[in-house]
This record gives C-alpha cells, structure tokens and sequence, in this order.
C-alpha cells in the first residue's frame, strides 16, 4: 500500500468518516508544509505516550492526578460519577459544577458481557470509605435503562458507607445519552438531583 | 421497499458509526429482525430516547424478506420497563431472556414467542422483590419449552421407565429425569425430594417460594437451567446475559 494508502485507511476508521472523508482530508494533508504535518503527527503521537487515565477519577490527563483532581478550589467532597471520560466534558460545559468525578469506563450490560466488576466501581468505594472525605456521590450515569441499573448498582455497593448517593435529574426527552445534553439541561438536572432510597 | 409496521420488542441496541444505531427486534409478524436507525445516535434525532434495550412498542421498518439488515424508519414505545432497571435481578432476568429470544429463536415469525416475552418481561417488571428468582427461573424455563426443548420429567427420558418418588436424577445432555437404573449408570446431578418438587413446580410455570427456599437452592436451580440452555441450546455461542444471570455477580444472595 501507498503512504496515501495508509493515512486514507487509518482516517476512515475514526467515527463519522467515510472513505471519501478520508481521501478529502488525506489530500488535503498533502497540501500540508511538512512542519504542520510533523506537528499533528507529534500531537497525535502524545496521545499514545503522555496521556493516561488519572489515578484518582480514571478522567483522560497529560498529569496524574488530573486537573481536576489536583484543583484546590475544587470541592473533594462532592463527587460525580459518570460512565465516560468523554460525559465529563459535558458537565463541565454547564459551568456550574464545582465538584470532581469518577469514571465507570461504561455501564452494566449483561449482552454485552459487561458486569459490574468489569467498570471502575471497586475505585470508587475505596475513594468513598478512605477518610470520609466524601460527603454526596452524585451518580450522572446515562438516563437509559443500562444508566439506571448500573445507577442501581452503585447506589447499593455504597449504601453501607453512609455516604449520600443522589441520582442526577435527567429525562429522557434528550436521548438519554449525557454527551448530548446541552450545558443549560445538565446544570438543570444538576440543580434537581433527588437522593436516591433504597 | 415498503414500509410495514408491526409489535416489536428491541432485544438489543448498539451504536453503529457516529451517527446510527443497529437494532436487534423481535417482532410479531416477521421474527427476530436487524435494523438500522439513521441518524439514532445524534443529539436531536428523531428517535429520541425511544431505542432503549428491553422497550415494547411499535417497529415501522422498510422490509425486504432477504435483507440482513432492515431499516427503522421509526419506533413508537409503549413501554420501558424502568422498574426493571431498579433491582439487578429482573434486569439480569430479563437480560438472559432477550438473548435467549434473540440467539435461539427460530428464524420465521413465531406469535406465541413473541408475545410470550412480551408478558415475560411485564411480569419480571412488576413480581414482588422476594419471588425474582423463581419468577426468572419459571420464565426461563418456559421459554426452553416454547422453543421445543422441554425437559422430560413425567418418567426416564432414556427408557421411559417409571420414576420413583423423591430423589431423581438430572441428565443434562439427555434432557430430563432418569430412573433409578439409569441414575446408577450415569453421572448425574441428583435432585433431592425438595429440589425435583421446585423444578417441577418451576416448570408447571409458578414461582411461588417452594418450602425451604433459600438463595443456595435459587444458585444451584440458576447453574442447572444455564447448563441446560448451553447444552440443547446454545449451539457452542456464549451467552453472555445467561453466565451474568447465572452467576448473580451483583449480590451473591438472590
Ligand atoms: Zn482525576
Ligand atoms: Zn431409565
């Protein structure tokens, strides 16, 4: 295969782009000077080397712990748990959030094979019985059916820490994914979590 | 290509490219289908929040007989079943009952299946917490029955002999109760008194706690059925939602 070849092939297998795309912007980097093409070929390089999953929440950072988990100003006590790295981004968006997370890596999804012990669950019990540091877990897990049973599951691995456990307030009408929801919805669904009973 | 409209069930959703969604239906009147829905994955589709797991609604699809995929031109919910979602045992339940509907179900439309799961999963939405198990026990035991694979219980499934009363043997690979003799030459599982009398009941359909049930009897049930399913079923695929039901990995006690 030509160099051409390659960049077309490894560009069609991102996410919404087609091997037309591909070819389109495979062209379009050949236009490139070689010092635009040397930099995004480092950038995306440093993906791979530099960045990694922080220790403390599992959100994708160039520093362990993350940015967030190292902001002072941050409130340590309040945490919110998501099923992406990428619902983080989403939340913060709102602007209104001023506490830290916890990523799942995913939801329960018995077809899939996806259990429990399969997400980053252990991580947040740990996080939640060392000290009692944490006051409130907030649980921002997808407003599906997997969302709301993996929301289940947690709630009751941290019931026995004593620790409040509130369900965020998001419907439905917005596809249930959190990555979707606009800035305004999720500092709503934020501002009316209700305490999740047993 | 036409567009037909039929009761659906969707057994299973995933995300296809960035923008679509494939669908695994099991629908009334042309059997376990994959469809397509354009565009489900972006933020203001048409589908909304309507392609969740476990829904019962309306499928309306462009169907070609021959296609392996259809498309979903839309789906109208009638029901969610959020109450599934708040206990890990009805949603591991009904998991397992999906993938059996959508690996073992025969490929022509098949109605009383259909509607089988369709009021499978409105009972395990709503039976009372302490009757989960035996509720996901007879469930799943009625649809390997309505799939052609029942257990012979009613004498010796290798010689027809009579049974004994009490303890009795369980052949897997034979599919049912073997007699004495039979018991003797085989290595089996023998149920005791108490466990053949929850088995048959289970079978006849009913969870009602039978006398003495505890969650030790509800794991050893779950792992005989799983064996069960794996033999006569499962045709060497993994099910993945039969082994997290199986294993009851959420709790250890139901
Ligand atoms: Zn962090
Ligand atoms: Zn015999």
């Amino acid at each position: 295969m030509s160099a051409i070849d390659d960049v077309a092939a490894e560009l069609a297998r991102l996410p919404g782009i087609g091997k037309k795309t591909a070819t389109r912007l495979t062209y379009f980097l050949l236009k490139q000077p070689r010092s635009a093409l040397e930099r995004l070929a480092e950038a995306i390089t440093a993906l791979g080397t530099r960045v990694a999953a922080c220790s403390v929440c599992g959100n994708w950072s160039d520093a362990d712990p993350c940015g967030i988990c190292a902001d002072a100003r941050r409130d340590a006590g309040l945490v919110c748990v998501v099923e992406e790295a990428s619902d983080i981004a989403a939340i913060e968006r709102s602007g209104e959030y001023r506490g830290v997370y916890h990523v799942l890596g995913g939801h329960v999804s018995p077809l899939d094979g996806i259990g429990p012990e399969d997400l980053r669950i252990d991580p947040l019990r740990a996080r939640v019985a060392n000290g009692g540091a944490v006051r409130e877990v907030i649980l921002a897990t997808n407003a599906s059916l997997e969302g709301e049973v993996t929301a289940t599951y947690v709630r009751g691995v941290l019931e026995p820490h004593g620790v409040k456990v509130s369900r965020i307030a998001l419907g439905l009408p917005v596809g249930g994914d959190l990555e979707y929801a606009d800035g305004l919805t999720i500092a709503r669904a934020l501002a009316a979590r209700r305490e999740m009973g047993s | 290509m036409p567009l037909v409209t039929t009761p659906a069930i969707i057994l299973h959703a995933f995300k296809y490219s960035d923008t679509s969604k494939i669908v695994r239906l099991a629908t009334r009147e042309y059997g376990v289908q994959s469809a397509i829905a354009k565009g489900a994955s972006r933020p203001k589709s048409r589908f909304g929040a309507s392609l969740q797991v476990l829904s019962q609604g309306t499928a309306h699809l462009y169907f070609r007989p021959t296609a392996e995929l259809q498309t979903l031109s839309a789906f109208d919910v009638a029901e969610q079943h959020p109450a599934l979602a708040h206990d890990l045992g009805r949603y591991a339940a009904a998991s397992a009952l999906a993938e059996l509907m959508l690996r073992c179900a025969p490929s022509e439309p098949h109605l009383a299946l259909f509607d089988f799961v369709g009021a499978q999963l409105d009972h395990l939405a709503t039976v009372p917490p302490q009757r989960v198990a035996t509720a996901a026990l007879a469930g799943l035991w009625a649809m390997v029955t309505a799939l052609g694979f029942a257990p012979t219980v009613s004498a010796c499934v290798r010689d027809g002999r009579a049974l004994d009363e009490g303890a009795v043997g369980f052949s897997v690979p034979d599919g049912g109760f073997l007699c004495a003799r039979c018991t003797r030459e085989r290595t089996t599982t023998v149920l005791e008194g108490p466990d053949r009398r929850a088995l048959e009941q289970l079978l006849a359909g009913s969870d009602e706690l039978p006398a003495g049930w505890t969650s030790r009897h509800a794991a050893a049930h779950r792992r005989l059925l799983a064996r069960f399913i794996e033999h006569h079923l499962a045709e060497g695929h993994p099910l993945k939602a039969l082994a997290f039901w199986e294993t009851a990995a959420w709790n250890g006690t139901s």
